[in-house]
């Protein structure tokens, strides 16, 4: 394990040598299309200091990350309880799924014009946006979790003579739970790669909104930022869900182990 | 009081129950308390017999009855130990034996002086917070008669409760059964390939043709136990040389081997 991490450091540390080599001393790539390290920092520090785009860069992380986790909740608020109640009640599944089957194929980010149309450049666009984006898998992996439930295990329950809601509670949830946590995973995804694209169409701030400007200004030490910047929140917000996941499910590690 | 009365019952799977015959014929009364073991080819229906009982799959023909009511849903006076554990991976082997006491609504002071008393017969001390993950085939299984046990139901159904056990520890099960079985009787429907598990084990050993499943026979082992005088021995294979006890086995082996051996052809 430590030799795949040192490998792993070795093979950035080079990489980040040869950017530094390529764009300074060496002046293979052209400071115009691709940013040397100096000119990130400069950026970096501009958007930090004095600010870019109406607004600081923590303003500006600030609201992305408001929105995604906004929309994320409503998505999965929404969409694992569907999937839930689809994946146990076939008459639920034959009236949701028709509906459900038309706006599927519809790609997420289709959806931004109608957004802007109905509710403008603001926040509550974005939401929407976001909610169609990262309902779908939180649906789809909810349902399929029911599905997959063993049926001698929902008869063990029944023969315990388990109630309705402990049912829902102690034995679907937690039997569907290692898919539910897929389908959020993959939800939270495509939470912030429709937040990013619903930035860039129209915003006021945000991080789409800094990676836009800076692309009008041909600024490509900002929008180096910016997408470092989408980067490291979305590796944090899914290791953030990574951890929930492991403390959640605690039978699922022991069994690993 | 729970006597169970199967009613000429026929059962086929598949279309609208006009698919395949799994069970022709079964006309069978449990007295109340008594212990009854069915034996047959795999796939004969021993299952499906049981399954009927707990309320999991209705009768396609004829009735199955529960103490004179028709059975129409699963219940905890029917308490089940299924063939594959069906434990909750999610709980711990106390929460698994507990659930069903919550449903109960036992308040908490009692359940968990139960719950201790199931660890303790089925020999899971130190192992109350563990998961079934960690445990091993024959210690979930212990888990899955210890969660059917604390419920104290009236009838006790079990599918070949014991399979997945070492010998070792399937021989302390079984005397350990027996001994339940002789200070606190219940009704027993106990499903096993094993055929000196059965004639140990059981009042009444019912014999099993192969697909589609009928009554072969039945044989009162009751009456040559008490005859013969079986429960002054305490270990099983003391039992299991009785001359008794070989003559039954063997008969039923034979019984068995027919049916067996028909299928091949
Ligand atoms: N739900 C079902 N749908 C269709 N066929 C079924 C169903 N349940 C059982 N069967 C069939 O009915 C027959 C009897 O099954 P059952 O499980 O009762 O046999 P069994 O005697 O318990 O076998 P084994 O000793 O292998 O456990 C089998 O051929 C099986 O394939
Ligand atoms: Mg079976």
């Amino acid at each position: 394990m430590k030799r795949r991490y040192a490998i792993g450091f070795l093979t950035i540390a080079t990489l980040a040598i040869f950017w530094f080599l390529a764009t300074g001393p060496l002046a293979l790539i052209s400071p115009g299309r691709f940013p040397s390290p100096p000119d990130v920092w400069a950026s970096l520090k501009q958007v930090s200091t004095k600010g870019y785009a109406n607004g600081l860069l923590y303003q500006h992380v600030l609201h992305s990350l408001k929105l995604v986790a906004l929309g994320f909740v409503v998505a999965i608020g929404t969409g694992v309880p569907l999937g839930l109640l689809m994946g146990w009640s076939r008459r639920a599944e034959a009236i949701i799924n028709p509906v459900f089957s038309i706006i599927r194929p519809i790609p997420p980010l289709a959806w931004i014009p109608l957004a802007i149309l109905w509710l403008g450049l603001g926040d509550a666009a974005k939401v929407m946006v976001i909610w169609f984006a990262a309902f779908v898998p939180s649906v789809i992996n909810s349902f399929t979790g029911v599905r997959r439930i063993e049926p001698y295990v929902i008869e063990a329950a029944r023969m315990l003579g388990t109630p309705r809601w402990r049912f829902v509670r102690e034995v679907l949830i937690p039997a569907a739970a290692p898919l539910i946590f897929t389908g959020m995973r993959l939800s939270l995804q495509a939470s912030w790669t429709t937040l990013v694209a619903a930035e860039l169409v129209g915003a006021l701030y945000g991080l789409g909104r800094i990676l836009n400007v800076a692309q009008q200004d041909i600024y490509p030490g900002m929008i180096f930022v910016g997408m470092a910047c989408v980067a490291i929140l979305g590796w944090a917000t899914t290791r953030l869900l990574a951890e929930v996941e492991t403390r959640s499910l605690p039978w699922i590690q022991m069994a690993r182990a | 009081m729970a006597v169970i009365t199967f009613e000429g019952v026929r059962k086929s799977f598949g279309h609208n129950g006009g698919g395949f015959l799994a069970l022709e014929k079964i006309d069978l009364t449990i007295a109340d308390k008594e212990f009854v073991a069915i034996v047959g080819p795999s796939g004969c229906g021993k299952t499906t017999c049981m399954r009927m009982v707990a309320g999991f799959e209705f009768p396609t023909a004829g009735t199955v009855n529960v103490d004179g009511h028709r059975v129409t849903g699963p219940g905890p006076n029917r308490a089940v130990v299924f063939q594959q554990f069906a434990l909750f991976p999610w709980k711990t082997v106390s929460e698994n034996i507990a659930l069903g006491l919550r449903n109960k609504g036992v308040e908490k002071l009692e359940r968990e002086k139960r719950v201790h008393q199931a660890v303790e017969l089925m020999g899971l001390e130190g192992y109350e917070g563990a998961f079934p993950h960690q445990l091993s085939g024959g210690m979930q299984q212990r888990v899955a008669i210890a969660r059917a046990y604390v419920l104290e139901p009236d009838v006790l159904l079990m599918d070949e409760p014991f399979g997945a056990l070492d010998a070792q520890t399937r021989t302390t099960m079984q005397e350990e059964l027996v001994r339940i079985a002789r200070r606190n009787p219940r009704t027993v429907l106990f499903i096993t390939h094993a055929v000196e598990e059965a004639v140990y084990l059981a009042d009444r050993v019912v014999i099993m043709t192969r697909r589609p499943g009928r009554i072969k026979e039945v044989i009162d082992i009751r009456s040559v136990r008490t005859a013969e005088k079986w429960d002054k021995y305490e270990r099983i294979e003391d039992v299991m040389d009785l001359e008794s006890f070989v003559h039954w086995r063997t008969h039923i082996w034979r019984s068995l081997r027919e049916e067996k051996s028909g299928q091949d052809r």
